[in-house]
């Protein structure tokens, strides 16, 4: 039985095995390489994608738990081709780094700007934890969260 | 290549308890799915089928009736360590949800699968909810039954087939709460040790009732009740603890991890246990 979710605002249709990892359907079957496994038991953050608003790790949710939800990936948060501003950020801070734990980061701290508008920079680290960087590059990327938020 | 699990997608609890009995013991729940989703990289198998808990309402819910918490099994750990928030007889519980894993997987993970995977020795809200005296409640097509949390851990292993948790019961109390763990980096992995203490103080402000557990340390989390007699009587002093956590340690049998010897969860004990006391200041 197909799964049908909605995917960066665009109904999908998958023909996924229900236990097939979220991250899988995504990559191979919709072509959306932002997200990447990388640990594959959600300890690194590089596979987050938003279900529902929430940032999940896709490598450890089954397909059949997303049937009728709606995922934004990393390719879904600029809107009309605009960065959104957390990526202008980014940009401006050179933070972009390799792009393999680097979606996962954009993904999590959108979300989380959005629930938190005046972080700490010790909330900006915490909300980070599950997302790991193994270049250990996470200066710029916190300052560039602070700046979003002006604090 | 054996063929793909199947799986059901319940929308009620009897359509829930009904697929696990039929299902046998072919058949698992699946809630967060994030201990499950991981059985490749552990090299063990999938189950032929499982039963999807995730639109059981049920299952989500939180209430508070005549003094006693009941907390669904499908509520994830970001869900509880929201609603209790704030209340100091239950902060043991909102630190172990709040702080457990990461972000993430407190979204998805939830208070039955913790307390159902029977592998998993580092769960956080285990000693936390041992700690508060916490009972379960187990559903079958036959009906009910609520037994005490240590009770459940010494038999979950052997749980029939279609037997569900379906709810922690949490007594309301007036006492106070910690709940202090030791992750090899500051957050984001596993605890090597974990200490959940709940006190209650008598007029004089000495520990009147203390309950302790230990988890992450053995394979199963328990209450360490030499030490919780050794610290009634006594003021809440961290040294003081310390020193009678460290006389008492040598009753833990430590489980060796890729993470940390047994020998040396065993030895963190006494500080986690002088953390958790001076958190209640």
């Amino acid at each position: 039985m197909p799964i049908e979710m909605t995917v960066n605002g665009e109904a999908r249709r998958s023909a996924a095995d229900p236990m097939t990892p979220l991250i899988d359907v995504l990559r191979d079957e919709f072509h959306l390489t932002g997200a990447k496994p990388v640990c594959r038991e959600g300890f690194c953050g590089a596979c987050t994608v938003l279900v529902d608003g929430e940032p999940l790790v896709a490598c450890l949710t089954p397909a059949a738990l997303v049937e009728g939800r709606e995922i934004r990936t990393v390719e879904g948060l600029s809107a009309g081709g605009r960065l959104n501003p957390l990526q202008t950020r980014l940009v401006e801070h050179d933070a972009v780094q390799c792009g393999m734990c680097f979606p996962g980061m954009v993904v999590t701290l959108t979300h989380f700007l959005a629930q938190t508008p005046r972080p700490s920079r010790d909330q900006v680290r915490a909300a980070l934890t599950g997302n790991a960087c193994r270049c250990t590059g996470y200066e710029r990327i916190v300052a560039a969260a602070l700046d979003v938020a002006g604090v | 290549m054996t063929a793909s699990p199947s799986f059901y997608a319940a929308s009620s609890l009897s359509a829930a308890l009904d697929a696990l009995a039929e299902r046998g013991p072919q058949g698992a729940p699946l809630a967060g799915g994030t201990w499950i989703m991981r059985a490749p990289i552990r090299h063990e198998p999938l189950k032929p089928a499982y039963v999807g808990l995730d639109g059981v309402p049920e299952l989500g819910r939180i209430e508070e009736t005549d003094g006693i918490l009941s907390i669904g099994a499908g509520v994830t750990h970001a869900r509880l360590a929201e609603a209790v928030a704030g209340r100091p007889e239950l902060r043991v519980l909102a630190e172990a949800a709040g702080r457990s894993a990461n972000p993430a997987i407190r979204r998805a993970a939830t208070v039955g699968g913790n307390l159902c995977t029977t592998d998993f020795a580092a769960a956080d809200l285990v000693p936390a909810l041992l700690c508060l005296d916490a009972e379960v409640e187990i559903a079958s097509r036959g009906g009910t039954e609520r037994l005490p949390l240590a009770a459940f851990l010494s038999l979950r292993h052997s749980l029939e087939p279609g037997r569900l948790l379906t709810r922690v019961f949490v007594p309301r109390s007036g006492a106070v709460s910690a709940h202090a763990r030791l992750p090899l980096r500051k957050a984001g992995d596993y605890p090597t040790a974990i200490v959940s203490l709940s006190v209650t103080r008598d007029t004089a402000g000495r520990i009147a009732q203390a309950r302790v557990a230990v988890g992450s340390v053995e394979t199963v989390a328990r209450r360490w009740t030499r030490l919780e007699a050794a610290l009634v009587g006594t003021p809440l002093c961290g040294e003081q603890a310390h020193r009678a956590a460290t006389e008492l340690a040598d009753e833990f049998a430590g489980r060796d991890g890729v993470e940390a010897p047994g020998w040396y969860r065993v030895s963190v004990l006494p500080v986690l246990v002088r953390r958790a006391v001076i958190a209640l200041h």
